[in-house]
């Protein structure tokens, strides 16, 4: 099976995206887990398809103008998008329903 | 000594292969497997090429505007873009790989005085990095430097830079994220702490931004793309309008005049996201490389990050630090003129994240107010620095260009201030 694809996503996909792609890899490391992650932003994460969109809280209101797919994509919206600790809060539950963990 | 021959000629002057040497060694010190090290290096050469190819869309896009502009208002409008400097240092002047080699001396000089001193911050926003390793380049370059003392200086001023810039405005940081965790990492500090302080003087921090309730409108504005491109299409088709059919027929040809200004527009759009793209695929590998080399070389090190990370906190603010910068900017649009300085026309991708930050910096000293009267002084200041570096980068051969991003611009004032007559006395 082909790993899980996680995809960070700011305005620009480019600074903040991949500040939280750096963060995530080490929650990613300590639990111990095989995901593929990447960083983009907001008009084409989509069309990535991937299984998980994290993203900062402010853009909770763009995507909800989106059709998103919940069977495959699930969002997570974070306030502190460099917090360890909130990260792995909101990851730890979907990566466990995703069946990964 | 043909062999040195080569390495010189086909190695060193290609920015490209320099580039990607430096991320190939940093795969290397961190012991990647040999598969990433393949990947990644020719990663990074790809995201050069990118990137070049998207600064070279850019300038044809703006050249049209220039003439346009110039045609239909019988002034010079000067569309100010670090990426577009960026272009013309590497392709026209051929600086590309001491752009390169400064990039990386920034980056060890950062480690060096995070390492030593008790300013522990570490700056990991690249592409600010390399705007302002071109910036030093060629400053440095028309102040007389080559070859090592070139890229040893922009090493050492954007080192101090990279530095200086979160330190000075970590309180404030510490006040809105209320951590340490996390340092601001964006070469336009010096805008938001003149912003905190006009805040301070004029606002009340009790009535925050965040209890306004904003039109849902405003809220695509988040999409960087679309907002850039929301400016630049009024922008270019107003001014053909005002070019006439007759002029803007030369570039046009059978297409409606109108149409191609829309077309063009939307051209600058396209260079702006090839090469942001480019750099994404660029910084991809180098970055995490030097924070992984700088978390072991420096212990409790403070990562400084992009601005957007500070978004999620105050996310009313961004919009409002957004519009009271584009009004401040288009109000320095008209006033610089009179006091006989160029005519700087908004760039709104600074506006957006420049002044989007100094919303939140506003808000977090002065309230909504505050947030409102400073953000348009922000839009002010920040053309009125790049306004003062057009006459110098004429001088430099860079026709009607400037820079964005205030902390560049002040290194660039700095070389052409204090060093160039210093070298100069110096006989260098």
């Amino acid at each position: 099976m082909a790993n899980l694809k996680i995809l960070m996503v700011c305005g620009a996909g480019l600074g903040s995206s991949f500040a939280c792609q750096m963060t995530t890899e080490d929650v990613i490391n300590s639990l111990g887990v095989q995901v593929d992650l990447d960083h983009s932003d907001i008009s084409s994460a989509l069309s990535y398809n991937p299984d998980i969109i994290m993203t900062a809280e402010n853009f909770r209101s763009q995507f909800a103008n989106y059709t998103i797919d919940e069977s495959k994509t699930t969002m997570i919206y974070l306030k502190n998008i460099v917090s360890k600790k909130e990260i792995e809060e909101k990851l730890t539950p979907v990566l466990k329903a995703k069946g990964v963990l | 000594m043909e062999v040195v021959n080569f390495i010189i000629n086909n190695i060193l002057t290609q920015a490209a292969i320099t580039i990607a040497l430096i991320a190939m060694a940093g795969l290397i010190l961190q012991k990647k497997p040999v598969g990433n090290v393949i990947s990644g290096t020719l990663k990074t050469l790809l995201g050069f090429q990118v990137l070049s190819a998207g600064s070279s869309i850019i300038v044809q896009a703006l050249t049209y505007f220039g003439q346009i502009f110039t045609e239909g208002f019988g002034m010079e409008g000067i569309i100010p873009s670090i990426e577009s400097i960026n272009g013309q240092a590497m392709n026209d002047l051929g600086l590309g790989s001491q752009i390169a080699l400064t990039f990386l001396a920034i980056f060890i000089c950062n480690i060096l005085i995070a390492r030593f001193t008790k300013w522990k911050y570490i700056f990991l926003t690249g592409q600010a990095i390399l705007w302002m390793a071109t910036m030093c380049t060629v400053f440095g370059y028309f102040a007389g430097l080559r070859g090592f003392p070139l890229i040893l200086v922009g090493g050492i001023i954007g080192g101090i830079f990279a530095v200086a810039m979160p330190a000075i405005a970590q309180p404030i940081i510490r006040k809105i994220t209320g951590s340490n965790d996390i340092a601001l990492g964006h070469f336009c500090t010096i805008g938001y702490m003149f912003t905190a302080g006009v805040s301070k003087l004029v606002g009340d921090p009790s009535k925050s931004t965040e209890d306004l309730k904003l039109p849902k409108g405003f809220e695509f504005l988040q999409d960087t793309y679309l907002s850039v491109m929301v400016v630049m299409v009024p922008m270019f088709v107003i001014t053909a309008a005002f070019a006439g059919p007759e002029f803007c027929a030369q570039f046009a040809g059978s297409t409606n005049y109108l149409m191609h200004a829309f077309l063009q527009a939307i051209q600058f759009v396209v260079g702006v996201y090839v090469l942001l793209s480019g750099v994404r695929l660029l910084l991809g590998e180098i970055v995490p490389a030097f924070r992984g080399i700088a978390m072991k070389v420096v212990p409790n090190a403070i990562p400084a990050l992009d601005c957007p990370v500070l978004f999620p906190y105050a996310p009313n603010a961004v919009i409002v630090g957004f519009v009271s910068t584009t009004i401040g900017s288009v109000v320095a649009m008209f006033v610089l003129p009179v006091f006989s300085l160029p005519m700087i026309l908004p760039g709104m991708l600074t506006n957006f994240f420049a002044g989007g930050t100094a919303g939140i910096f506003g808000n977090a000293t002065g309230g909504r107010r505050g947030a409102i009267i400073s953000g348009i002084c922000h839009g002010f200041f920040i053309t009125l620095l790049p306004a003062l570096l057009v006459g110098i980068f004429n001088g430099l051969g860079f026709i009607n260009a400037t820079a964005t991003d205030v902390d560049t611009v002040a290194a660039a004032l700095l070389y052409a201030w204090l060093l160039l007559p210093l070298f100069k006395m110096m006989g260098v």
